[in-house]
């Protein structure tokens, strides 16, 4: 049965060994790209440029010979979430902006849908999808350890201000390193209390409240094993004579190569046109367009 | 006598299409009768806990045939907690499974679950607690969290035990214990057997262990079952064990060592006490004996 064996194969921080342009990027450049896009994202806010994203996040993960299904394998256990924000947001986003901005759609009580409304639910789903496929593509084609040795020079200029930028890496790596491991443990300790007849897929009236309490039997155990791992760890790692950051060489020695750099400039030249390049027009003469046709439509099927 | 459980050319595929696809199961065949005590011995990556995780329905056959009391667990419409009341799976380290804080509640866990009452959830934890040899009233109210190891594997085996399942499924049982509380656990399984003709699935690594407790073994290769006997016939080829990555009990390699030498000894012992008398008729130890203290 599926049900079980699928906490395991959570796909965040799973590295997909193919070969790609994308796998071979300097990970700080690509550390770099990735903040630039996720500012991109979440400050987009017309359709046209969610939309544009949206196609060349796709673009670069056909580019990364990365399948699909995996960038978006994590969306499916956040979509009844993206289908209660969307709910609470057509129902009470109404009209912030004044009467002008939007217009009513239909209005019912207090509820109040409006075009508004309709534009944040869809730009949320895009932007949701955006930021999945973004995460997923950074730990899908990046090894952990790569990603680690990337943070921890991109940080490194802020050692002097004190910033400890070797634990933070450490604690980033750490946690990548043991979301699957702490899945794997999830999914046996599940099998080994569905074998004891605890049920986790029963869907029933009260489902939510049942689930809720089965998740007990789940959590101790899942908790005890993280905390008894993270004491092995630090007794392995001190075994093995870590002190912390300071005087520690690395084995990975990073070099930016021009391919980097003509990456960097071209999604820097993106992000600022996202950003800076006002497609929100583009929204408005396209939303015109439609309505003038829609008006026309409704008109000539009132006539 | 009827099979219990019967598995025909089984297969399994973990992750099938995604670059991290593992083959597990690659025709795996066997038969186990009821009140049989049947060993699964492998090595490491063998697909042992993929096959036994089949027998109560936690992964369903992709391909092939499972069996278990006569029912198909391919077919969809089938009971998964009628299942799980039959076939009682004791995972490797069960002890990391406990989450209750009382020993009492966390083996009333089970039973709890299938909607029994609450005297007859009761009776069967008492009689779990007992039969694992934990005293009821002693060990009832105690803090799960403070058992010893072995105590607290314990718990967990009544935990199973408590559904009063048919057939008992048990993952390298004796892992990580020490010898005396393993042998201890060891002869509470054969119990099991003997007073309460439960049918019971050993997996193990310990050649010792299955040497001692099982009727019949299966040796479990890449995926495929490569031999089926008792304890005698499987442990009487320990070239061919060998070349699979798993030994002989120590006593029986002994025998195969002397044979090697040229001494004319049965090969087929499995206890010391066998190798013992056998050893004794061959040698004839206490005439040479007395000729070197002369």
């Amino acid at each position: 049965m599926t049900e079980y064996s699928a906490f395991s194969h959570l796909t965040i921080g799973q590295y997909l060994p193919y070969s790609s342009v994308v796998h071979r990027l300097d990970p700080r450049a690509k550390l770099v790209m990735f903040t630039l896009l996720v500012a991109a994202v979440t400050f987009a806010n017309s359709y046209t440029a969610s939309v544009v994203l949206l196609a060349v996040l796709l673009g670069v993960v056909h580019l990364s010979r990365t399948p699909l299904r995996y960038a978006l394998q994590g969306l499916r256990p956040a979509l009844p979430w993206i289908a209660v924000f969307a709910l609470l947001q057509l129902l009470f986003y109404r009209n912030p902006y004044g009467p002008d901005a939007c217009s009513t759609i239909w209005s019912w009580g207090f509820i109040d849908i409006t075009s508004c409304s309709i534009r944040q639910i869809g730009l949320m789903i895009l932007r949701l999808l955006e930021f999945m496929i973004l995460i997923s593509l950074l730990t899908l084609t990046t090894r952990t350890t790569e990603l680690t040795h990337g943070l921890e020079r991109l940080l490194s200029p802020l050692k002097r201000l004190r910033f400890p930028a070797h634990e933070l890496a450490l604690v980033f790596a750490i946690s990548l390193r043991f979301a699957p491991t702490l899945a794997g443990e999830l999914e046996r300790i599940m099998k080994a209390q569905a074998s004891r007849g605890a049920d986790f897929g029963e869907q029933g009236r009260l489902g939510f409240i049942k689930r809720t309490r089965n998740l007990l039997p789940l959590l101790v155990p899942l908790f005890l094993s993280a905390l008894r791992r993270a004491e092995d760890l630090t007794l392995a790692m001190e075994a093995r004579g870590y002190t912390g950051g300071r005087g520690r060489t690395s084995f990975i020695q990073l070099k930016v190569l021009p391919s980097d750099y003509l990456a960097l400039a071209l999604v820097f030249i993106f992000c600022a046109i996202i950003l800076l390049g006002g497609l929100e027009s583009i929204d408005q003469q396209v939303f015109t367009a439609v309505s003038d046709c829609a008006s026309n439509v409704f008109g000539f099927v009132r006539r | 006598m009827t099979h219990v459980l019967e598995v025909e050319d089984l297969h399994h595929t973990y992750l099938p299409g995604s670059p991290f696809e593992a083959v597990s199961l690659r025709g795996v065949n066997m038969r186990v009768e009821e009140g049989e005590i049947v060993a699964i011995i492998g090595p490491t990556g063998s697909g042992k806990s993929t096959l036994i995780q089949h027998f109560n329905g936690l992964i369903r056959p992709q391909k092939g045939k499972v069996l278990v009391l006569g029912q198909d667990l391919s077919d969809h419409s089938l009971d998964v907690k009628w299942l799980r009341r039959q076939v009682g799976l004791i995972f490797q380290t069960p002890e990391q499974q406990l989450f209750e804080q009382y020993v009492g509640d966390d083996i009333a866990f089970g039973p709890r679950n299938f909607g029994l009452g609450r005297p007859e959830v009761r009776q069967r934890v008492k009689k779990a607690m007992e039969t694992v040899g934990l005293g009821f009233e002693e060990f009832k109210d105690r803090m799960t969290f403070s058992l010893s190891g072995g105590e607290m594997r314990k718990v967990a085996i009544a935990g199973v035990l408590a559904l009063e399942p048919t057939i008992l499924i048990f993952d390298e049982p004796t892992c990580g214990l020490d010898p005396a509380t393993a042998s201890e656990f060891l002869s509470k399984i054969r119990e099991l057997r003997d007073q309460e003709e439960r049918t019971v699935i050993l997996v193990s690594h310990d050649m010792e262990s299955v040497a001692k407790l099982a009727d019949r073994i299966y040796v479990i290769v890449q995926g495929r079952t490569v031999l089926e006997g008792t304890p005698r016939q499987i442990f009487s080829q320990s070239g061919l064990l060998r070349s699979y990555g798993l030994d002989a009990p120590q006593v029986t390699q002994v025998m195969h060592g002397l044979r090697h030498r040229g001494r004319e000894v049965r090969v087929d012992l499995l206890s010391v006490s066998e190798a013992e008398k056998e050893i004794g008729r061959r040698f004839d130890l206490r005439q040479r004996q007395a000729e070197t203290v002369a």
